[in-house]
């Protein structure tokens, strides 16, 4: 590292006193205020608006029987057993999809760490699932898994391993499937981002441990994964906060069924307010997961930023 | 086939017209939301028979008799089926669309395979549920019937079919919802019966491409469907059936009128667009109908059928030699076996979840139904 | 050195492995843009058929292929600028910031990236009627950038704690403008950083269905829109699906090739 910061104490340096600190916290504010006021005018107004929405029965379609309601939005979310039952898939689905992305998502970046010329067009090949509509990604199960033609799910019938009726028209199976479909979408994007934090990762301090005659396995406890940890938690959060929210593949895979075994929160605000036009309801339900998604987000933020700490305080 | 027709009537007319081509859930969305918010992004929107009770509640379209009046010469109004003038564009006297694509529910079937078993095409239910059974031999590979099981629309519209055939219905005669009555009850168990006896065990996640997919490939020897995919039964680039499928009229319960299911499309002129592009549409809403070209739309085979003298067309029946089976559904039809209600959208999604869970197996008919039944009332 | 060997070889053979797992359903989709309709599928299924380009005609009948690519590249390029232009910035100042505050922006605007589209969707399409952008690919980026600048300013919050403040210091000690110090010192050695934002920001943008769906009209709609068209009321036209997905696809795969190797050469240029 350069001669010149050797001789300067690390944290905050005044060369030109006390008016360079507050010359240095305007620009950052400055550097910062774009993005927050961007997405003050852009997010919040929608959102605000969805709060009162939530508060009234209120129908697009229906627009003139519109009347103040209250919390009974809330209420019924509550109450209602399809609602319920949603929450619960949605958490299964949540769980299920982010364990096995993580696990294999990590194990992918760890085997892409590496730069040479096949890992590039590795990673590159890897990522397509990403960039295919999530609509298009439950069409395409649909299509392989159908149990009567379909070119996998024919044989897993044939075979005797699933139900005859095919994995996603079979109660038991059909969330677990889901998340199968989950995993194989957005696993590349979790290894991309774990990939990112290895590429962060000082490989001086890697190179002195191997001096040392670490082992690749003592290395990759020692050193990668406590360095690692903010990156595995902004994936962590990422695809919870998305998992959470998810409808896309649901929509089109299973329709929520059989019966509502697959249902998810989103779906069901989504059919609420896109299908119905019933912005009360829908805005109630999305309030919620809006609620319930910051709450384990800020579970995560909280953390990061212990991880961070514990990091920098190496 | 309607982008594919529009570069000739601008080369006829001079004007220009620009198709966009949605799927089925996002046309309902992004219309709905273009007349919200009045919009004007499309000034021709096609509308599914069932949301014409929306449409009219909120006065989305442009109301056409004067304009159907005005013209009617031109048109040849009478050259129209009144069951798809009424059905396709009429709610409560207001026409909020003009008819476009009639499809009639008629029964697709496996000949072949009905003459090796000695069966004739049933005619009744009963004789449907029969021959289903026996049709069906799993070790082949083979199943009596086939029909959408997934939860949603597909299952919901599917039974709605069925259950009107077995002398059920949605509403009832004071404009409230029966969807648990006695009749309903009844026909979801036979329906249930013919899923667990006589389809292919796939069919319990159908949506329509499966349940399609399935009776192209051979495997079910007899599905009830809209005429508008029968063409592709004749269409060797698309089935293996070419020379074993036959389509009739379906059947219906022994002891009751017929209740043929018509459905279709209709365009509706967006009543928020200027006066001038409301005549345009007008005019290419008429073009396109014109018996001419619409007969060459149907060449073309889009199975959208509309007017009486297409049933008799030398041309189309040479090429579709099943046009006198939607000639008798058209006459015959019932356009309310689903309830063109703007409740529809929510009652066919309790449907849809009742049905599904029945298929699948967990859910008591009657149960299932009571609970559609006590969400459909709350949306009076 | 057989140790290292062995390692290498169960290193790749894993990475094969994921690759077929992570390629065939799609390399199924994209096959079937060259079977005839009939073919597509069969009872039992099976892997031959004779190649047609049928598919391919009709997508380009039916739709302007090059206009949705168009659409596509206009969405995803201005979603990356925009959402860069923001959150690169936004992220370095709350890594080199020592308010107690920075933690909580960081936070307000992840919490912004999960309100449920259903929820912002309806409000934002009467905005954008309101201000005349509805029906235009740039209502699309604003939305898109405002989720992703979140992220965007997150991830870029991460590399710049993990770069050491010192370069910078000595930049501004030698007559640097601050913002020069942030420009041409910081940001080249997060070079990796910025590359995998623009990957995320890109795949985001590109998958995206929903907002496009609602706020393009016909000469604005992108790819991802388009393919939904294949699924009908009564039928999946599934050629038409594998058709275009070639064009949704092969671009964006040969754009994440080329990015790749900035994705490394940030490590090596950097302060290490």
């Amino acid at each position: 590292m350069s001669a010149i910061a050797d001789h300067l104490p690390s944290g905050l340096i005044e060369p030109k006193g006390m008016a360079f600190a507050t010359k240095r916290k305007v620009f950052l504010v400055a550097m910062a205020v774009p993005v927050v006021a961007y997405v003050l005018v852009v997010g919040i107004w929608p959102l605000t608006q969805g709060i009162w929405y939530s508060l009234y029965d209120y129908n697009l379609i229906r627009p003139q029987r519109t009347k103040f309601a209250g919390i009974d939005n809330y209420i019924e979310i509550i109450t209602d057993p399809v609602s319920r039952q949603a929450l619960i898939n949605t958490a299964i689905f949540t769980f299920g999809a982010v364990f096995f992305e993580l696990l294999i998502g990590f194990a992918l970046a760890l085997a892409l760490w590496r730069d040479d010329r096949f890992n590039r067009l590795a990673l590159a090949l890897i990522l397509i699932p990403v960039t295919i509509t999530p609509l298009v990604v439950g069409l395409i199960f649909k299509g392989l898994l159908a149990a009567d033609y379909g070119m996998i799910g024919y044989f897993l019938a044939q075979w005797g391993l699933t139900d005859p009726r095919g994995l996603l028209a079979d109660q038991h199976a059909a969330l677990a499937t889901l998340i199968f479909i989950d995993v194989w979408e957005w696993t590349p994007l979790v290894a991309l981002i774990l990939l990112a934090g290895l590429k962060a990762l000082p490989s001086d301090i890697l190179e002195a441990a191997s001096v040392d005659g670490a082992t690749g396995l003592q290395k990759l406890r020692i050193i990668v994964i406590p360095l690692m940890l903010p990156a595995v938690l902004l994936a962590l959060i990422l695809r919870t906060v998305d998992a959470f929210r998810v409808f896309d593949t649901v929509y089109v895979a299973t329709g929520g069924g059989p019966g509502n075994a697959t249902n998810t929160l989103m779906l069901h605000a989504v059919k609420q307010g896109l299908e119905f036009f019933n912005i009360g309801r829908a805005s109630a339900i999305a309030n919620l997961t809006l609620l319930i998604i910051a709450l384990i987000a800020a579970g995560f933020a909280l953390m990061i930023r212990h991880a961070d700490r514990k990091a920098n305080g190496k | 086939m309607i982008a594919e027709l529009a570069p000739k009537f601008e080369a006829e007319t001079g004007a220009t017209v620009k198709v966009d081509i949605l799927d089925y859930g996002s046309l309902l969305t992004k219309t709905t939301a273009d007349y919200i918010g009045d919009t004007e992004g499309y000034d021709i929107v096609t509308m599914d028979i069932v949301w014409a009770g929306e449409y009219a509640e909120n006065g989305y379209s442009v109301e056409l008799s004067e304009l159907i009046e005005r013209d009617a010469d031109e048109i040849d109004v009478d050259d129209i089926y009144p069951n798809l003038m009424m059905g396709l564009g009429n709610y409560e006297g207001q026409q909020v669309a003009f008819p476009f694509a009639g499809y009639a529910n008629v029964l697709a079937y496996n000949k072949t395979r009905l003459d090796q078993a000695g069966l004739a095409a049933p005619t009744t239910m009963e004789e449907f549920v029969t021959a289903a059974e026996t049709l069906t031999k799993p070790d082949d590979g083979l199943y009596g019937f086939v029909a959408n099981g997934q939860k949603g629309p597909a299952s919901a519209q599917d039974w709605m079919q069925y259950n009107s055939e077995m002398g059920g219905a949605i509403m009832g005669d004071d404009g409230m919802p029966t969807l648990n009555s006695d009749a309903n009850v009844g026909s979801l168990k036979v329906y249930r019966d013919l899923f667990r006896n006589s389809a292919p065990p796939g069919a319990a996640g159908y949506d329509w491409g499966g349940r399609e997919e399935s009776f192209r490939q051979g495997v079910a020897a007899m599905m009830q469907t809209w005429s508008v995919g029968a063409p592709g039964y004749y269409n060797p680039e698309i089935s293996k059936v070419v020379d074993d499928v036959a389509i009739t009229t379906a059947p219906h319960s022994g002891d009751m009128a017929p209740s043929y299911g018509i459905g279709g499309w209709g365009m509706a002129i967006n009543a928020d667009v200027s006066p001038e592009q409301q005549e345009a549409a007008w005019a290419f809403i008429k073009w396109l109908n014109s018996p001419e070209i619409h007969k060459e739309f149907n060449l073309m085979g889009a199975g959208s059928f509309l007017r009486k003298s297409e049933m008799t067309d030398p041309d189309l029946l040479e090429k579709f030699p099943f046009l006198p089976v939607l000639a008798e559904t058209f006459e015959n039809g019932n356009y309310d076996y689903r309830p063109r209600i703007p409740e529809y959208p929510q009652i066919q999604d309790f449907l849809g979840t009742a049905v599904n869970s029945v298929l699948v197996g967990d859910a008591d008919p009657k149960e299932a139904l009571d609970t559609a039944q006590a969400q459909a009332e709350e949306l009076f | 050195m057989s140790a290292s060997y062995w390692f290498q070889t169960g290193r790749r053979a894993f990475l094969l492995i994921m690759l077929v797992f992570f390629l065939a359903p799609f390399l199924w989709l994209a096959t079937t843009a060259y079977k005839p309709s009939s073919a597509i599928f069969s009872i039992p299924p099976t892997f031959a058929f004779s190649p047609t380009l049928d598919q391919f005609r009709t997508i380009f009948r039916l739709f302007d292929v090059w206009s949705l690519l168009r659409s596509s590249v206009l969405i995803a390029t201005g979603s990356v600028i925009l959402s860069l232009a923001l959150g690169v910035p936004a992220g370095y100042a709350l890594a080199r910031s020592k308010s107690r505050y920075a933690m909580g922006i960081a936070y307000f605007l992840m919490a912004i990236r999960m309100i449920p589209s259903v929820a912002a969707l309806i409000p934002f399409y009467l905005m954008m009627r309101d201000i005349g952008l509805l029906g235009s690919w740039m209502s699309v980026v604003l939305i898109n950038s405002m989720l992703n600048s979140a992220f965007v300013t997150w991830l870029m919050f991460s590399y710049f704690r993990g770069l050491p403040p010192e370069l910078e210091e000595a930049a501004l000690t030698d007559g640097c403008t601050q913002f020069g110090a942030f420009f041409k010192v910081a940001l080249p050695a997060v070079m990796a950083g910025i590359v995998a934002c623009v990957l995320f920001c890109l795949m985001f943008s590109w998958n995206d269905f929903l907002y496009p769906m609602f706020l393009t009209r016909l000469d604005s709609k992108p790819l991802s829109v388009a393919l939904l068209s294949a699924y009908g009321t009564k039928d999946i036209t599934w050629g038409t699906l594998g058709a275009l997905a070639h064009f949704s696809t092969i671009p964006i795969v040969v754009v994440i090739l080329f990015l790749n190797r900035y994705f490394v050469q940030g490590l090596t240029k950097g302060i290490h």
